[in-house]
């Protein structure tokens, strides 16, 4: 079968749909093969309807339908469409529409229990502004009160730690005796082993001493500065 | 109603290539489809073709009227439609599809209405040859031969503004 270029223009949607003959087929690809133009269509065309065909729809503008049925059947009509949820939920039930929605629900929720407000505990007079003003004040003190009774326990207890770990006083009779040691004369082995047994028994007492300060803060009636020394008390 | 709006609100785009103008003529159309209901008759085929022929129809009437109008405006100046994606796209193919979406847009104003109409109804609508025969009202060699000859000026245009295919 001869085969031409007025030919693969007149049968090309044939040809990129399958609808040639097989002869007619075998044909229009012994002519490409020699034609540098027929094949450059064959195979430019057929890409552009692949691609056209891939294409997904365009969206139409979100109120269109109504905007339709408001001009066809009326407001009646149309209030007839959105009376039903369904109506609504195609007009709210869109990706933006979801996505917004969920954020503002989510910074709500936030909000509210930032504020104090409990679903559980919820009642209608908490719903009121006055309220819900008056519930958002107090949690705002309470926690910079939290905040505070926080930052006073851990000074009570670094101070506490700090007098424990104080060394005491020498006793007035051996500070006189024990005179200065020659500098650079290493200590007696026997003070070295007083002196560590010293520290480490000052250690032990700190430890304790601490553990005990944390389990006593516990308790809701501890009173941290009955700990300190009268004359560092509060009034 | 809400099922055929996308058919011909993408119908009207593409032919006009702008937005509001396809806005308008889509609520034009099921005025027309409104008043004129009672003349389908299921002879003359589907109502999803006799809906395409009316909305054919009108964007002839509406390109005979804005003639004038198109002389003096850029289509990069009208609105453009947004695509639908579908969900399993990545943002990148997404991207591609709308540049070759505009593109395609901006090729078939090039074509003449003739062909652009042949090639929307068969290649974007995906209409078959004998729907597409009803709708223009034409043999459907001469459907065929307009869908040939739309599609390789469409190849050459896309080709001439840069286009590659991949």
């Amino acid at each position: 079968m001869n085969w031409n270029c007025a030919l693969t223009e007149e049968r090309l949607s044939d040809y990129l749909e399958g609808a040639l003959a097989p002869a007619e087929r075998e044909a229009c690809a012994v002519h490409a093969a020699e034609c540098a133009g027929c094949a450059e269509i064959l195979s430019r065309v057929g890409e552009l309807v692949g691609q056209m065909h891939a294409l997904e729809p365009l969206l139409e503008p979100a109120f269109l339908s109504r905007r339709i049925t408001r001009g066809t059947l009326g407001a009646r009509a149309e209030r007839h469409e959105l009376a039903g949820i369904g109506g609504w939920l195609n007009l709210i039930w869109q990706p933006r529409f979801a996505m917004g929605i969920a954020m503002v629900a989510a910074t709500f929720v936030i909000l509210a229990h930032t504020a104090g407000l409990r679903l559980s505990s919820l009642k209608p007079s908490g719903l009121n502004p006055f309220n819900v003003a008056r519930e958002a004040n107090r949690q705002a003190h309470l926690t910079y009160a939290r905040g505070e009774k926080f930052v006073n326990d851990l000074r009570v207890v670094y101070e506490i730690r700090a007098v424990l770990a104080a060394p005491p006083p020498a006793p007035s009779g051996q500070q006189n005796q024990a005179a200065p040691a020659p500098s650079g004369a290493p200590p007696s082995a026997p003070d070295t082993q007083e002196r560590s047994s010293r520290e480490l028994q000052r250690d032990a007492i700190t430890r304790k001493a601490t553990n005990n300060l944390h389990w006593a803060m516990l308790d809701p009636a501890f009173d941290k500065f009955a700990l300190l020394p009268a004359n560092r008390r509060p009034l | 109603m809400r099922r055929h709006t996308r058919r011909v609100y993408n119908l009207c785009y593409r032919f006009t290539g702008n937005a509001a103008s396809a806005e308008d003529l889509s609520q034009e159309v099921f005025l027309r489809v409104y008043r004129t209901i009672g003349s389908y008759e299921p002879n003359y085929g589907s109502f999803a073709t006799w809906l395409t022929s009316v909305t054919r129809n009108l964007l002839v009437d509406h390109y005979r009227r804005t003639r004038c109008d198109r002389l003096t405006d850029s289509i990069d100046d009208a609105p453009q439609a947004a695509e639908v994606h579908s969900a399993d796209r990545t943002p990148h193919q997404k991207a591609e599809a709308m540049e070759l979406s505009a593109q395609v847009q901006a090729g078939l104003a090039k074509l003449s209405p003739e062909l652009r109409e042949a090639v929307i109804l068969r290649d974007l609508q995906g209409m078959e040859y004998a729907e597409i025969r009803k709708v223009l009202q034409v043999p459907e060699g001469t459907v065929k031969s307009r869908i040939n000859r739309g599609r390789i000026e469409l190849a050459r245009i896309l080709q001439e503004m840069g286009v590659r295919a991949d």
